[in-house]
Parts: C-alpha cells; structure tokens; sequence
C-alpha cells in the first residue's frame, strides 16, 4: 500500500534531445511527499541530476524543467503556475575556483501551460541534451515528438505565437517559446506563454542552449483525487476566500489595475528602483502609472486558468509613433523597469518598449537593471557615444533605449557585452563602477530599491537565485512562499499579505491538499516542505561554492542616500545590516561565516543525503 | 464602421446576483423591460422553460457572454465539464473533476488579446437537427439529432447516430460552430445541457461575464463564428484588422 497517493501521475516525462530519447521516469513517493512539485521537486530532481558542481548552465546536462505541482489541473482558483527550475547562467560566486559554478534558477510562470502538462498525463517535463538543429517539441497525451524548428529560428514572439497555432492547427495547444533573446544566449533571456507571461531570470538561455525553441502541449487526462467529498468541501472555501472578501480592497486593486497599482504607491513610499536604483522615488510618476494606462491604453483585464484576480492588462498604443502596437502591461516590474529605473515618462516609447523586450524574449527586469547601469556609466563618462555605437543613452531617451533592447538580443556592438548581464558589465568596464552594478550573486535586483527596506535588503542578499523580490522577507515568508512555489498556485491567492491582501491561509492549502493527496497534510508539515525546499536551494548553492561573500549588495545601498521623496535621506546601514544579516543566519541554523546549514538542520529537515 | 458601434454587452443582460431577486423584484424588472429578455436572476440561476410567444415561434434560453467582462480565465470550462463530462474513476463519476477539453462551452483563445467563449446559439432554424439524415422515428418523429425535454436541448440518441458529422458542420456553417465529433466515435459532442437549469458557467464565473437569455437574433455577435466575433473585438479595442 506504499504506493497508495492520489492527485499525481507519478510520472515526469524526460526527453533528451542529444540522444532523442524520450520516457516517462516515475516519481517516488518520498519525493513527493518531501517536495510536493513546482519549485520543490524541480530543487530535488536537480540536485539528483547534476551530482557535482560546476556543470555549465549552458552545457547539454544542464535539465530544463518544467514543473506544475499538485494543485495544477484541477478547478482552483489561481491553480495556473508552472516553475521552471534549472541552473542559472545568470549567477557566479565571488570564488572562482570551479569556472561553471552557478546558482539554481526557478521561475514561476501563469497562463495554461502548467495545467496541460497534467492533463496531458505528467508531473513534470524534464529536458536535457542539445538538439542537433533548431527543434520543438508536440505533447499530445502520450505522444511526444521532437519536431524541426529550423523555419522558425529567430522569429519573434508575438510572430512566433502566431504561427505555432497554424502549424498545430488546433488552438487547444499551449505552448512555451523562446526569441531571439533566448536564441543568441542572452543570459537573462526568458520563456515565453501567449506572448505576454514569462519565466524569465535567465531560462530562456538555457533553452536556447539546447536548440529548443518551444514545446506545446495538450492532453484530454487529469489527475485522480484520493476523497472527492472532502476536495468539494475544501475547494468551496478555497473559492470562497482567495479573493478576498468580494469587492474588497484585494479583488477590486487586481482587477482594476493589476499590480501596476503599486507604481504610484512604491513611488510615493520610497520604494521604488529609479534611475539605476539611485532614488526611491519619481516625479513623474503620473505619467506611467495605472491610471494613465487605464486611460491611455488597457482595453481589458485577462486572467490566468480558473484564477478570479485577472491582474493581467491587455491594452494598444492609441497615436504617436508606436500606434498599432497591441500588448500587456505595464506591470509594476516592467512599469518600473523600462519607466521610473530608466527615467522615461513618454508612456507609449515605454509600451513599445515593453513590447519589444517580450517580442525578442528577455527578461525585463533584468534588461532594464543593465540599460541603467550603462545609462549612468555613460552619464558619468565610464562610457562613451562612440562605446555606445552612437547610442545617446541620456536619462529618459526612449529611442536610444528602444534600439538597446534590440542590440541586446541579437548581441549586435555593444548588445554583445550588454548581454552578458549587470555584473559581467561593470567588470569589463571597471573603475569602481560595481558600486551601481545592482545585483546579488549575478542576477539583477527586481523593481523594488531598498534604501529605506532593510526587510527586502536581507531578501535580495539571501534570495537562493540571486536577487529575487519573491523570495521572502523573513524566514518564516520565506518557508511559506517555497511551500506555495511547489504547489502550482499563484501567491496573490494565498493571505502572503494579510492586511491588504486576505485569502488562502496556510490551513486551508493543507486541507485540500490533504484531499488530493490523501496524505495528511497540516499547516506545519506543509511549512516544513518550504523550509526543506530553501535549506536544498542553498546546500546546492554551497556545492557549487557561494559562501557569505556572495550574499552582499552593491555598495549604493550604503553610501548613496536618497535625495528626493517621502523617504529623502533612506540608506542602509552596514552594520546593522551585517547584524540582520548574522541574526538570520543563526535563526535558519545555518553557519553565519560560511552560510552552510548545520548537520543537525539538514538531518531534522531529511536532506542527510547532502552532507 | 458600423460595427465598432455596436455594444459587446447585452444591455438587458442579466448576469447572476449574489442574492436572489424577490417575487416583486423580479416582476418589476420584467414590468420595466417590457416583457423584458430579463430570465431571471439571482444565484442559482434556475432557466425557466420555453415558451410560445403566440405566434407559434419557440424562443429558446442560451448563455449569452458579455465579452467586456470576460478575461479568459476557464472556470466556465472547467466546472461544465465536471458537471457535464466528469471524470470517470473507480467506477464512479467525479463531480468536481474533469478536462476542460471536454466541456460544452469552449473559449477560444487569440492573439492579440481576445477571449470568445462559444456554447451552443440555441438556433431557432436548428440547423444541425435538420441536417442530421437518420430517418425519423415512426413513433417519435425523432432523427438522431432532435430537440427534448422542458427546454427543448439538443440531443443525441447516439445508438441510432451515424457519426456522419452532417451536424457538425450544419453548425459550424451556419452557426457558432461549437458543435464537434468525438474523436472516439464520431459522433457529435458539446450540446449544452443548460445543466438542469441552473447553468454551472453561470454560477462560477467570476466576472459575471455570462447570462442565460432568451435568444434574440438582434443581438450584436449572435450566432457568429469565435473567428468573426474575435475580429470585430479586435477592430473595436484595438483598433486593428487581423
């Protein structure tokens, strides 16, 4: 009776497109129990897959999976992510003995693609090798095919989304793709779902290492449960509370203007990454913020499978030179990124620049974090019009910045350099300019500048992918959002923020997922999987050598304070961000010099078979 | 350039309340719209049965879609096909549970940003009935494909279906085209059910985007092709021919 779960397949469908071998391996129970799915099992299957360290992230062994959990496939609302997990080629620690040495990557993606993966019969895909030509892949149920992609190499996405349906011939395809980005190896390149959601923080240069350029999937099977009476009852709650109380604050802030709303309140609050992460605040805010997107662009609100939130905008560039443009956003990170970070106000240059980086397949945030870094090296004479390729890359010149983005996914001059991320910048550039180089561990900070929020500081630091702003303040948001990730629900349905954002709390998650599985779950053991999911992330960091050195942050945040805003004067304090820092390290009973978890924690969580 | 002025919401729509409306209310909304298309309201969204207009002319109930409130999410799908098409394990059925591939309302996806949910138009000429070539029934006068029950659904009596697919096209030239043959055994699949009279699309979608009506062929994007619906949507959001 071991084998005696439910609402899994117990399978992941592993193809290697070296060898073209494709089969399904199944999942054991213990790994399952231990790390649910999503980003979870992805950590486990990796850490079983790459058994030393120093494996590139762009060599064929590398697995690039993609990983729905088990939540996906069934009716709850906000069930609709996918994680990608694999090795970054995004990150390097401050010790250069191994030359490959690189984080893990995981990145949570909506849309449909999560759920298909379980309806078409799998837990998981897992992909490792290199195709000898550009190729894809068709899933449909348990036929799986590794086609020829070589007609659809360096096509765009949006294009590319087009055309996949044509070729399938049946819109009942989801599907996952890569640009141009992806293609030339940008390193933080991301993968795209119906031209507008993303995994990125560098996978998609992982899947254009392996010559893949999309797989679509679709399947008429769904999981099993273990008690359908329980599940109804469960399921009920669920609907009835992860919206928030009905027209509340939480479904009203969705709905109406997604999370761009926080572009006028994290300005407002000091909160926000503005000009290269100098300031927390921008004065032209109105310009780009979501009521003048309201006004200038959104059409309408779309939403990801079975979710009631729709955060997602769909909306067209009305006049000017950028007319015709049709696309989603701004979001806060791409609102932040590619507006305030780069100090443009010119709302329709910046829709077209949103477009353009999803159409070529980047990742935003991070594309946004280096143009303005080269921004402000250019500013202060680090760089020149001529090392530009003519670029005037003045604060807030949407053009120059427009052409940029372009440079960056075809490595065209200085697009080649520019690809290569933040931290291999300032290395070639040098003269002190790592100071506003604004990443951790490699991997560009997100939309959120922490001058005045130590909180979010101690995050980016110790974020397992590098600068992550989803990782969790605390340890105890930090256990919670890893136990969510392995789940394949969204967190804008969980009560992450309690205050503004009421909805599943961690007992109900237990409750259902106790249903499904027919093992019981409660709050604690669910917890416990977050914990055992982030202290493997780090045992994995550690092998590949990331040591206390390489949870730092760029010295802005320390010596550069605000000059303007609710937060005018905000810095960070060194020594007490080192005693945060040790304090954090004491609690998680990992060693604060050397940052590896204790023995005795590793055994406790079960991870005894990384000592 | 018409077209762009048509409304996408049907301005009599009557999407699900939270609460039921009273006797009163409901007369008086009936009162205020003439013998208003209003069916009802209310959470349980019963369907009230056909009726004759006095002219002979049966008027159908259909889920009609406010296309400015829908955003794609599939709940519609995923709850009518656990109610309709569920999940079959154990040697039961599984309500709750099933592949939204397999439900009767379909949503059909586009780029740019277009959502068309699609469920049966409730034609008044039915088309795919009179399509359908088995001979009547000399007691019923039912071909396979034939009308039943208190709201007079399409239905199939699949052992004297030919899987010929006349139907399926019927539909798909000359309506929604939402009906389609089951893979398996050709015969037609997707008539909605209207679920007893208490429509699950209805009840759980969470933007209020659906709508039982009385089919009214006046109505902006009845019986239109997703394909047709998604470009005058295009046309009139994004300003754009596709």
């Amino acid at each position: 009776m071991k084998d005696n779960f439910f609402g899994y397949h117990k399978v992941l469908l592993d193809i290697n497109l070296t060898t073209k071998e494709i089969k399904t391996v199944p999942i054991p129970r213990e790994d399952i129990e231990n790390f649910l799915g999503g980003r979870g099992l992805g950590m486990k299957l990796i850490w079983d897959r790459l058994k030393k360290p120093g494996i590139g992230a762009l060599s064929p062994e590398n697995p690039l999976m993609f990983m729905p959990g088990p939540f996906s496939g069934f009716p709850i609302p906000s069930a609709s992510r996918v994680v990608v997990v694999t090795k970054s080629p995004c990150t390097s620690p401050e010790n250069k003995s191994l030359t490959s040495s690189s984080t893990v990557s995981y990145s949570n993606m909506g849309g449909f693609f999560g759920p298909e993966i379980r309806f078409a019969g799998y837990d998981g895909i897992l992909i490792s090798g290199k195709a000898k030509h550009p190729s894809y892949i068709v899933i449909e149920d348990n036929r799986v095919e590794i086609r020829d992609a070589r007609a659809y190499w360096g096509m765009k996405t949006d294009e590319f989304d087009k055309a996949i349906v044509k070729q399938l011939n049946n819109e009942r395809f989801q599907t996952c793709y890569i640009g141009p980005a992806g293609e030339n190896l940008v390193s933080y390149a991301c993968i795209l779902h119906t031209t507008a959601r993303a995994a990125g923080r560098g996978v998609g240069a992982v899947m254009g290492s392996k010559n893949l350029k999309a797989i679509a999937v679709k399947g008429t099977g769904m999981p099993h449960i273990a008690d359908h009476k329980k599940f109804s009852i469960a399921l009920k709650k669920v609907r009835d509370t992860s919206t928030g109380p009905v027209d509340g604050i939480k479904t009203d802030l969705f709905r109406k203007w997604g999370t761009a709303a926080f572009l006028q309140t994290l300005s407002d609050d000091g909160l926000m990454a503005v000009k290269n992460y100098r300031e927390g605040t921008y004065s032209e805010i109105e310009k780009i913020n979501a009521k003048t997107a309201r006004e200038k662009a959104w059409v309408r609100d779309f939403a990801c499978y079975c979710c009631p939130l729709a955060c997602k905008k769909s909306g067209a560039v009305k006049d000017g030179p950028h007319k015709t443009i049709v696309h989603d956003g701004p979001e806060y990170e791409t609102g932040t990124m590619f507006g305030a970070n780069l100090m443009i106000s010119d709302f329709n240059g910046m829709m077209k620049a949103i477009y353009d980086g999803d159409d070529l397949g980047m990742d935003i945030i991070s594309a946004g974090n280096v143009i303005g870094f080269f921004m402000e090296a250019y500013e202060k004479g680090l760089v020149t019009k001529t090392d530009l390729d003519g670029l005037d890359l003045i604060w807030g010149n949407v053009d120059s910045v427009i052409k940029f983005i372009s440079k960056i996914a075809y490595r065209d001059g200085i697009g080649d350099l520019a690809a290569n991320g933040v931290k291999a910048v300032s290395q070639k550039i040098g003269q002190g300019s790592d100071a506003f180089a604004i990443h951790v561990k490699g991997l560009e900070l997100a939309a959120h500048n922490i001058h005045a929020n130590p909180p979010r500081a101690l995050s980016y630091s110790v974020s397992n992918r590098g600068a992550c702003h989803l990782c969790g303040d605390t340890i105890s948001d930090q256990n919670f959002m890893a136990a969510v990730d392995s789940l394949g629900i969204c967190f804008f349905a969980t009560d992450f923020n309690k205050v503004l954002m009421p909805g599943v709390d961690k007992n109900l998650l237990g409750e259902l997922l106790t249903a499904i599985t027919g093992i019981d779950w409660d709050e604690d053991r669910f917890i416990k999987v977050g914990e055992r999911v982030f202290n493997l992330e780090k045992m994995f960091n550690f092998r590949e050598g990331f040591r206390r050195e390489d949870d730092n942050l760029p010295d802005r945040f320390f010596a550069e304070p605000y000059t303007k805003g609710e937060e005018k004067g905000a810095l960070l304090n060194k020594e007490d961000f080192n005693a945060m820092m040790d304090e954090f390290y004491v609690k998680r009973k990992w060693d604060p010099v050397t940052t590896k978890p204790t023995n005795k924690k590793l055994s406790e969580l079960g991870l005894g078979f990384t000592i | 350039m018409e077209d762009n002025k048509t409304p996408e919401v049907y301005r009599k729509s009557s999407t699900h309340e939270k609460r039921a409306l009273t006797r009163r209310e409901f007369i008086m909304k009936l009162a205020i719209g003439g013998g208003s298309l209003v069916l009802l309201a209310g959470c349980g969204a019963k369907v009230t049965s056909v009726f004759d207009t006095g002219s002979g002319k049966q008027i159908y109930s259909f889920i009609a879609v406010d296309y400015s409130k829908c955003t794609g999410c599939r709940t519609c799908e995923a709850v009518c096909t656990a109610y309709n098409n569920p999940l079959f394990r154990d040697g039961r059925y599984k309500s709750d549970l099933g592949n939204p591939v397999h439900a009767n309302i379909r949503v059909h996806s586009f780029n740019p940003d277009v959502d068309v949910p699609v469920t049966c138009a409730r034609c008044d000429d039915i088309p795919c009935v009179n399509s359908c070539p088995v001979k009547p029934d000399p007691v019923t006068n039912r071909r396979a494909l034939y009308q039943s029950g208190k709201y007079d659904l399409i239905t199939n009596d699949t052992d004297r279906c030919i899987g010929c697919g006349n139907c399926v096209s019927a539909c798909a030239d000359s309506s929604v085209g939402i009906l389609s043959q089951n893979p398996a055994t050709n015969k037609p699949m997707r008539m909605c059910t209207l679920c007893g009279g208490d429509p699950k699309c209805l009840e759980h979608c969470p933007y209020e985007a659906l709508s039982v009506l009385r089919v009214d062929t006046a109505y902006p994007y009845y019986r239109m092709s997703p394909e047709d619906i998604a470009e005058k949507l295009n046309k009139r959001w994004y300003n754009l021919n596709v």
